[in-house]
């Protein structure tokens, strides 16, 4: 199991290379390593103990697997082969798909790693994959939204890796174990740069412009799994130091809040989901023991949205709701509303109970609440006109389809969650949410300012964060 | 007081990248600060001693901890490479926007 594990690594790598040398393959060797990772990832699932590799002694390169990161790399293979399915008849150069690849196993090894240098590679890696593929149509604009993408996620990382030093001044290695002995501003600086790069609480607001405004399939990658790399260690963090669970934990309420109330008044298709990605990681990060679950039917209904999002005629609601959309297109969509809504029979459901189980007292209302701005902002989406043309991409049903029977299938996982008491409450969430959506936001006109996306206010925001991180973290070691 | 001198590095390259409105000055000042976050590095590596870890017939001297020096490589490695990237694109904004004021260019370029 350890040689298929390190093997896996570095294949994505490898096949990255390859693509860009015999172009003719591109597509197949690129679904043949998303499929690779999906199958490596159940093959995780039938392990019951978790596997840690150390890799030359103690300082080196320390991997851990189990079931957790066995339910991320399932989203990363899955999302990436509905990504490459929806691409399939396009034109894209193997330029492309070579950097997909690349993002693919970057991604994999943040998913699989323990320490905080090879962490460190690996988010930067992807940072820089993810850049060129944003920056993939050469306008303007898409270089510019690369741009400020690239320099966020820099700029935090160098903040990360002095936390990192400081983690092994106190311990002398760079594990996440290491966190419990450290002081509590590294804890703060490393904290800093997974909120920034993951797109959690203030610090995320990079994120909604990035995402909406790059192509459809990269948007679909972005949401589904990039923006995981930065959550995953946080989770893993929270689980193997208890110590910093309940940061965690707030920044995961405050995150989901935040999210929500931005993505109720959004008049944007993308920008809304975009918004509501950010707020997704919130339910993420509130419950990090179930964590891995959420994070895989979040990945799949987000990136099945926005690939029906980019098949819609317009990206204004305002318009949408005067033109119809096809019949097909729009089953899909209120399939992939559902299932995030919480819907029962799809495993968004599964996700929320299991979520709404694992959360402390002081969060179960603020969760509830945020459900419920769920239910309202996909209202937006189920209630929409429907019966006219469409005129999609070959390849966009496969993928479509790839990814909501991913959700089907994934209700095995949990299925004694189908208990009476637990259909009910969701089901009042979303109806008291559509109720809500009809009489009050369907008419609203209210916009909300885009001040704190700017340039300059995302780095200022950086060091307010910081600071609070550093307040925080002293108060709760008490020192 | 070295390391005070390095944390000020790593503020003045901070506050460079929020104050200064000229995109390259802003990487510039990335720059800076990721030279200081390396110079801490170099500076945790060199508490226990300053002589290279290497088989010599030097007996029992104060030993610089090879690892933070080791780690910071992939580092140095990694900001150069985004660096570049970053002036390439800078590059090809600035055929039309001439000035790159990332003011300006932030308000073509959104929505």
């Amino acid at each position: 199991m350890s040689t298929i594990t390190i093997a896996w690594i570095a294949l994505p790598f490898f096949v990255g290379f390859v693509i860009y040398l015999l172009p003719k393959l591109d597509r197949y060797l690129a679904l043949c390593m998303a499929f690779a990772s999906a199958t490596y990832a159940l093959q995780l699932f039938l392990e019951r103990s978790p596997l840690t590799l150390k890799l030359l002694d103690n300082f080196g390169v320390i991997l851990t697997v189990d079931q957790l990161s066995g339910y991320f790399i399932l989203t990363n293979g899955l999302v990436t082969a509905a990504v490459i399915l929806y691409c399939w008849h396009s034109d894209k150069t193997a330029f492309f798909y070579a950097q997909l690849i690349i993002l693919h196993g970057s991604i994999n090894a943040a998913f699989a790693c323990a320490d905080l240098i090879s962490l460190y590679v690996a988010l930067e890696v992807s940072g820089i994959a993810a850049f060129l593929l944003i920056a993939y149509p050469r306008t303007d604009r898409s270089i510019w939204v690369g741009l400020r993408y690239l320099f966020i996620s820099n700029v935090a990382m160098l903040f990360y890796l002095v936390g990192a030093v400081l983690v092994y001044q106190a311990d002398h290695s760079f594990s996440f174990a290491g966190l419990r002995v450290a002081p509590p501003e590294a804890l703060a600086l490393i904290f800093l740069g997974l909120l920034t790069k993951g797109g959690v609480f203030v610090s995320g607001l990079w994120l909604p412009l990035t995402h909406s405004e790059s192509e459809t399939p990269v948007s679909a990658m972005l949401s589904g799994v990039v923006v995981k790399a930065g959550v995953y260690p946080l989770v893993r963090c929270a689980l193997m130091v208890e110590e910093v669970d309940p940061i965690v934990r707030i920044f995961g309420v405050g995150t989901a809040l935040l999210g929500v109330f931005y993505a109720v008044f959004e008049k944007d298709t993308k920008r809304m989901l975009a918004f509501h990605t950010v707020s997704q990681l919130g339910f993420i990060l509130a419950a990090p023991v179930v964590g891995g679950f959420y994070a895989l039917t979040h990945g799949l209904v987000k990136s099945a949205l926005f690939l029906i999002a980019g098949a819609l005629p317009s990206r204004n609601f305002k318009e949408l709701q005067h033109q119809a959309i096809a019949t097909p297109i729009w089953i899909a969509l209120v399939i992939a509303s559902f299932s995030i809504s919480g819907f029962p029979l799809l495993s968004g459901f599964g996700a929320k109970v299991l979520t709404t189980k694992n959360l402390l007292p002081w969060q179960a209302i603020a969760m509830n609440v945020a459900a419920l701005g769920t239910a309202i902002s996909f209202a937006k989406f189920i209630f929409l006109p429907r019966g006219g043309q469409a005129d999609v991409k070959p390849g966009f049903w496969a993928a479509v389809i790839l990814l909501i029977g991913g959700l089907v299938l994934a209700n095995i996982v949990y299925y004694e969650v189908y208990t009476f008491a637990n259909i009910i409450k969701p089901l009042a969430t979303i109806g008291v949410g559509w109720l809500v959506y009809l009489l009050i936001f369907k008419h609203s006109i209210l916009k909300l300012p885009r001040v704190l996306e700017e340039f300059d206010h995302l780095i200022g925001v950086m060091s307010l964060i910081l600071i609070l991180l550093f307040w925080k973290g002293f108060a709760w070691l008490g020192i | 007081m070295l390391e005070a001198c390095i944390f000020a590095t790593i503020l003045c390259g901070f506050f460079g990248i929020i104050l200064k409105k000229n995109l390259v000055m802003k990487i510039i000042s990335m720059d800076v600060m990721s030279t200081g976050v390396i110079a801490y590095y170099v500076l945790i590596a060199s508490r226990g001693g300053l002589f290279t870890p290497i088989i010599s017939n030097v007996k029992n001297v104060r030993y610089a901890d090879p690892v933070p020096q080791a780690v910071i490589l992939t580092a140095i490695v990694i900001g150069f490479s985004i660096q570049a990237l970053m002036l390439v694109g800078v590059m090809k904004l600035a055929r039309d926007n001439p000035t790159l004021e990332s003011n300006e260019i932030e308000k073509n370029n959104t929505p």
